[in-house]
């Protein structure tokens, strides 16, 4: 469809002289919508303690991933000659041109690009714990390659988890003002005009709660038939549902009240268009529009008020689906309705979409599915490391010591294989650390590996480790064990400060880039602004402080772990591969210098834990 | 995330006698105040109308306050949590003072004439986009929406507060299942009531001007200014030698984490509202920042987007001052002078559209609405105990910490 779209030109879309935005804005605004709730639940809901998250952000991120895929093929499409669509990148073209800055259209490109990726890096980086566990769980050669590579060496290290943690938490922090800050400058595309209809300032916060909302129920419509086909339901709960639930009745609420205000403002401004353009919404040619989208997003919601509904899983499926088809006319009504009746009744018309409009809406819902189906056959759907971290025996604290074996299973393979097979490290081994390695006969081993059953026998450990005085040692857990870093006596990371500067370069960067370009390279008066107009300056800037700073946080992280790491001597042991499921190690570098042969492994023998395994470099 | 609780057992958790003492000094300072306020507005040029005014800004001041901490109030139990606990009760005692803000409502309501353009029957007469608004905006329905907001506010404030310290006595966990129950509908009652209570005290000072946003905006600040006093009242209730063992270094910093939260999140409504009437330049909607923006009012706009935004959220942002209490407090208070600085901004432009008018009347009226403000919380406090002592979420509150 839309190679016929290219070869022909928009003109076989339905858009016409008033209504020049027609579907392909609509389909990108409802794309971009659904793609809120990914991030938000991994962020804000993060930032927020809310633990229940933890059983479906992963599901809900990939969901974001692609929705974003979905809703750039739009404004792609949009611009009409696809083949020039790179113009829009802040690089002159052969007109010596610049892109113009003060266009909130430009704002989207950076907008939803900055969203991509930074929720892409969030995505991925939550998911690098879980690709080393399938790695280490896989049971053909392919999947532990690719898992292998795809898991950048991660062996559960708490020196790693500590910066993970943190980078992690700052991913958050950044990615929930991005969050909000994407859907405000979807919704400006619209706002900073003078449309009756769209022009109104409450726009931004509203865009944001419709977002969330069509997000939400997307990932319920997503989500409900995956557990029941996948017997998630242990997992994936009817109380992670009825929260759910309860979060799309807020900002269902917030949506409605966003409606209310608006009528209310178009009639106290006084402004004859304005109050117009809602009357119009309610009673003229597409009122039936309207009436789909106050039943479907205000009135199906409010079911969720009744604890029987949040909890019947047919119920929550038809509402959700309900505020699916209300979000996308939500969106219809506000482009279409305003630009077909404008300030001069003569030019007044009527839109309707064309087959290739259908069919493209239709395609893209195909490569969205697609993508889904694709996801959940190859990649963790559930983050399987942060559901450990929550599940009751990983909580010390209410004097619960059990091993997670105990729940997840033991993993028949892993114990079947022979010890004596080669494994792939060893296949790829290259020389390494050799010209560290001290001369001295302690080093004939490259560590001393002991594992244990709870993570509170581990803790126990590695106290007394540390008060031995080891330095080049670590402690390995399929998920961050609190309170471990203390007991490891580690400090905290400088990853903070790396992303605090990164963030202030990216500010520096955005605000030169608009200033030189649209100031000082090729002045351009656009609608009466100032070449250099701050407040439309502010939204880039922001974007790629985001940006900046979040790769900050996700390359920081990395570089200070050291990883990529594909080869490590620790994955010449069988045993250790259960660090990434369910059992805990405490490793003890021969390059210590407290290192001693006979005394070390004294020490790690008296700790509780198994017996005591010695590495080959 | 959890700890062993904090043991309160040998923490002093009363105000006690001492309580009296502070609310009877207060409520006299109060009077005081106000009565010197009415003499100079009646004494002076200046007048009558210069003292409601400033009225109006400290009353305001002290309204979005109060309705911060009962949003903070109903958000805690409709989010059922747990880490609050401790602190809620004085955010409950805050709330509380609402019957108090109904009473002081009756000089804004008495000199509606004088404040509103809108109200002065000679305006509104004449003017068309006045006689447009008048089934809106007229004496009779904006005093029974008025009204209207009290009975809605001054229940609800009543409800939490008196449910909660009927805990304190009877231990009974179905109290907090039913604040819990009440408290998503309180949450849609208050949103209603707050923003149309913006509409009608702050925005129809310019009658002419509208602002789909303004409701969440008057929130926003009023909820930035209440965080900043509930860390406040936290560090002085623990500096007279109470709750020093209750309240510890986590509760301040998910304190600091909420206010520089809603720092960000007032910046973004208030960008939100410029940033869209800046760049559609619609005369009709841009002259209320034309006011703010030309003469010294342009000076108080860049100190608000310096001191209400900037400042606070480069100083927040790190872990390190959130943990400490001392650092904490300053920038609490500081948020509570900006707040003041914004509803001064919002109100004043209507009565002296190009010089900063500040005078005595503000201060005096600060200090009495301020006065009988704390001498209603103090008093209050005095009877039952600084947290709620039988809560069920008391020991998650007692044993929490930040990751």
């Amino acid at each position: 469809m839309i190679g016929y779209l290219f070869l022909t030109g928009v003109g076989v879309w339905g858009v016409n002289n008033p209504v020049g935005w027609g579907w392909a804005i609509v389909n990108f605004v409802f794309w971009v919508g659904i793609g809120h709730a990914g991030t938000l639940i991994s962020a804000i809901l993060f930032l927020f303690r809310q633990k229940w998250r933890t059983s479906i952000n992963r599901f809900a991120e990939a969901m974001t991933i692609f929705a974003v895929v979905c809703a750039l093929i739009f404004p792609g499409i949009h611009v009409g000659r696809v083949w020039v669509a790179y113009w829009m990148a802040p690089y002159p073209n052969q007109m010596q041109m610049w892109p113009n800055f003060r266009s909130p259209l430009l704002w989207d490109v950076f907008a939803v690009g900055t969203y991509g990726v930074v929720s892409a890096m969030f995505w991925f980086m939550g998911m690098v714990p879980d690709l080393s566990t399938l790695r280490d769980r896989a049971t053909t050669r392919i999947r532990q390659i690719a898992y292998g590579i795809l898991a950048l060496g991660w062996r559960s290290s708490n020196r790693h988890w500590l910066r993970y943690e943190r980078a992690y938490l700052l991913l958050a922090a950044l990615a929930a003002p991005l969050v909000l800050s994407v859907h405000s400058v979807v919704s400006f595309d619209f706002a900073v005009s003078q449309v009756p209809g769209w022009h109104t300032t409450i726009f931004a916060p509203y865009f944001v709660a419709g977002a969330i909302f069509s997000g939400f129920a997307m990932v319920m419509t997503l989500i409900i038939p995956a557990r029941q086909f996948f017997g998630l339901e242990e997992i994936i709960t009817l109380r992670h549902l009825e929260n759910m639930s309860k979060i799309i009745l807020v900002t269902g609420m917030m949506v409605g009240y966003s409606y209310m205000i608006e009528f209310f403002i178009a009639w106290y401004g006084g402004n004859p268009y304005e109050a117009f353009a809602f009357v119009s919404r309610a009673l003229g040619p597409y009122a039936w529009a309207y009436w789909i989208m106050i039943s479907c997003n205000v009135l199906a919601p409010q079911l969720f008020w009744v604890k029987k509904c949040r909890t019947n899983v047919w119920i929550l499926m038809i509402v959700c689906v309900l505020v699916n088809i209300g979000m996308w006319f939500e969106r219809f009504v506000i482009t279409v309705t305003s630009l077909s009746s404008d300030f001069l009744p003569s030019s007044w018309g009527y839109y309707s979409p064309t087959w290739v409009d259908a069919l493209t809406l239709l395609g893209s819902f195909g490569l969205f599915s697609t993508l889904f189906l694709l996801f959940i056959r190859y990649l963790p759907i559930v983050a399987m490391a942060e559901v450990k971290s929550v599940m009751p025996q990983a909580q010390l604290d209410r004097g619960i010591h059990r091993g997670l074996g105990d729940y997840w299973g033991d993993m028949p393979h892993i114990h079947d294989e022979q010890p004596g097979e080669p494994s792939r490290e060893q296949a790829v081994s290259p020389a390494h650390r050799t010209s560290e390695r001290p001369a001295d006969t302690k080093a004939e081993s490259y560590s001393y590996l002991v594992d244990f059953e709870t993570a509170g026998d581990l803790i126990a450990g590695a106290e007394r480790v540390r008060d031995a005085g080891y330095t080049q040692w670590d402690a390995h857990a399929p998920f961050p064990v609190h309170g471990l870093n203390d007991a490891m006596g580690l400090s905290a990371t400088r990853l903070p400060w790396l992303v605090f500067f990164a963030g202030l370069t990216g500010a520096g960067v955005g605000l030169g880039l608009q200033y030189f370009t649209n100031a000082v390279d090729y002045p351009l008066v656009i609608s009466g602004k100032p070449f250099f107009s701050l407040p439309a300056n502010i939204p880039i800037t922001f974007e790629l402080t985001i940006l900046f700073a979040a790769t900050a946080a996700f390359v920081g992280m990395l570089a200070f772990n050291r990883l990529p790491q594909h080869y490590h001597a620790l994955f010449k042991s069988r045993r250790f591969r259960k660090a990434t499921t369910n059992r805990f190690f405490i490793s003890v570098e021969a390059r210590d210098p407290c290192f001693d042969r006979v005394r070390t492994k004294a020490l790690l023998e008296s700790l509780g834990g198994s017996s005591v395994e010695e590495i080959g470099e | 995330m959890l700890r062993r609780p904090v043991d309160i057992s040998m923490d002093n958790r009363r105000l006690g006698n001492p309580a009296s003492k502070w609310a009877w000094t207060a409520g006299v300072v109060g009077v005081a105040g106000l009565g010197a306020g009415v003499l100079i507005g009646v004494l002076t040029d200046e007048g009558i109308n210069r003292f409601l005014s400033a009225y109006l800004v400290n009353y305001m001041y002290f309204l979005s306050l109060g309705l911060g901490a009962l949003f903070f109030v109903i958000l805690q139990h409709l989010t059922r949590s747990g880490w609050s606990v401790v602190i809620r009760r004085l955010a409950e005692t805050v709330a509380r003072n609402m019957l108090l803000l109904a009473l002081l409502c009756l000089p804004v309501l008495l000199g509606l004439g004088r404040l509103y353009s809108w109200a002065d029957p000679e305006t509104a007469s004449t003017n068309h986009l006045l006689h447009w608004k008048r089934p809106y905006l007229n004496s009779t329905f904006f005093i029974l929406r008025v009204i209207a907001y009290f009975a809605v506010w001054v229940w609800l404030a009543r409800y939490f507060f008196n449910n909660s310290v009927l805990q304190d006595r009877t231990g009974d966990v179905g109290l907090t299942v039913r604040m819990q129950k009440v408290s998503a509908p309180a949450m849609v009652a208050y949103a209603i009531t707050i923003t149309f209570a913006g509409f009608d005290l702050l925005m129809s000072l310019d009658p002419y001007w509208y602002s789909t946003i303004f409701g969440v905006y008057f929130f926003s600040g009023g909820l930035v200014g209440f965080l900043g006093l509930l860390a406040l009242m936290a560090f002085a209730v623990q500096r007279s030698g109470r709750l020093t063992h209750a309240i510890t270094s986590e509760h301040f910093h998910d304190m600091g984490k909420l206010i520089f939260a809603f720092v960000v999140f007032w910046g973004y409504i208030a960008f939100s509202q410029y940033m869209l009437i800046w760049y559609a330049d619609i005369p009709e909607e841009t002259s209320w920042y034309l006011v703010r923006q030309s003469g010294d009012w342009a000076w108080v706009s860049l100190a608000l987007l310096a001191g209400h935004f900037f400042v606070p959220f480069l100083v927040l942002i790190s872990r390190y001052p959130k943990r400490r209490k001392n650092l904490l407090v300053l920038a609490a208070v500081w948020v509570l002078v900006m707040h003041w600085l914004d509803v001064y901004w919002l109100v004043m432009p209507a009565a002296s559209s190009q010089r900063v008018p500040l005078h005595l009347l503000d201060f005096t009226c600060f200090v009495g609405i301020g006065g009988l403000y704390f001498a209603a919380t103090v008093y209050r406090l005095r009877d039952c105990s600084l947290i709620p002592e039988r809560d069920p979420r008391l020991s998650e509150s007692l044993a929490f910490e930040n990751v």
